[in-house]
């Protein structure tokens, strides 16, 4: 199923419409993709080192505000470019191994999001006291956060190599 | 207790992950044959400047070899464009083969077509 599904990415109007645009088409996405995937990880890294139990001193629902919205605007850039660079040479990646590995990080990533969300303890944050049971929560959620997001950036890396 | 382990370990994961990051072969040329050679074949599919790296494909003696070339801009500049090589005909490439045996793939640093020569890694040709 999914070298057909690259297969037609690759000969999609996207596709189409990214080789068709100049030399320089490649790179430049390229760059959107680096500072989208920038704004996310930094963004990701910053809260879940919070919730991990460093930077006693700023309030948890303080720091959620920025790193949640520069997460998501980040991962917006990344997908759409990243979508792009794929449908641009899409079949070159058939067997290869980062390309699984990479998405299932992403799918991790995402639905340890919803489940934070779901979460009393995230949704009260703003009441700044967690009970020992809902500060390992946080702290684990952080932690699945950050081995997703890195396995997803790191075998992202690793496709170019492959 | 859990607020002191957690970053601990967080860290520890993290650190490992980059670590291990300049491991894998590079993009570049270190998966690639130290020695230079020259294949002759027929152009199979024409050069394409999209993608990361530009390319073609040759076929020799039956065999259909990837041929990576420089990245777009490089390439396009080194004469190289979409309808400079017909389809059939006869080129030499000069380049640095993959190590694996089994992958028909040059990484190329001249194509040689009739009577001209399109460098795209001029520094590179030995």
């Amino acid at each position: 199923m999914l070298p057909e599904g690259l297969s037609w990415l690759e000969a999609s109007a996207l596709g189409r419409a990214v080789r068709g645009a100049g030399v320089w088409s490649y790179a430049t996405i390229n760059l959107a993709h680096i500072l989208g995937v920038a704004t996310l990880f930094g963004s990701v890294l910053l809260l879940d080192l919070k919730l991990l139990g460093l930077f006693q001193r700023v309030p948890l629902s303080q720091l959620s505000l920025p790193t949640v919205r520069l997460a998501a605007i980040g991962f917006g850039i990344a997908a759409l470019s990243g979508l792009c660079l794929l449908a641009t040479n899409a079949t070159e990646y058939t067997g290869n191994p980062f390309l699984p590995i990479k998405f299932g990080a992403i799918a991790a990533g995402l639905a340890n999001v919803l489940l934070v969300h779901r979460m009393r303890a995230w949704r009260d944050r703003v009441l700044e006291s967690f009970t020992p049971l809902q500060q390992r929560q946080l702290a684990l959620a952080g932690l699945i956060s950050l081995l997703a997001w890195t396995t997803a950036v790191a075998s992202g890396r690793m496709l170019g190599y492959w | 207790m859990n607020s002191r382990i957690l970053p601990r370990i967080a860290f520890m994961v993290f650190a490992m992950g980059t670590a291990a990051l300049p491991v894998a072969a590079h993009h570049g040329w270190a998966g690639q044959s130290d020695t230079q050679t020259r294949v002759t074949g027929k152009v199979h599919k024409p050069v394409s400047l999209d993608g990361p790296h530009a390319s073609l494909q040759i076929v020799v003696d039956g065999q259909v070899w990837d041929v990576t070339l420089a990245p777009p801009a490089r390439t396009q500049n080194a004469g190289l464009l979409p309808a400079t090589l017909k389809v059939g005909e006869e080129v030499t490439i000069l380049g640095n083969r993959s190590r694996d045996p089994k992958r028909f793939e040059m990484k190329t640093v001249r194509v040689t077509a009739g009577s001209r020569n399109f460098d795209v890694y001029p520094d590179r040709i030995k």
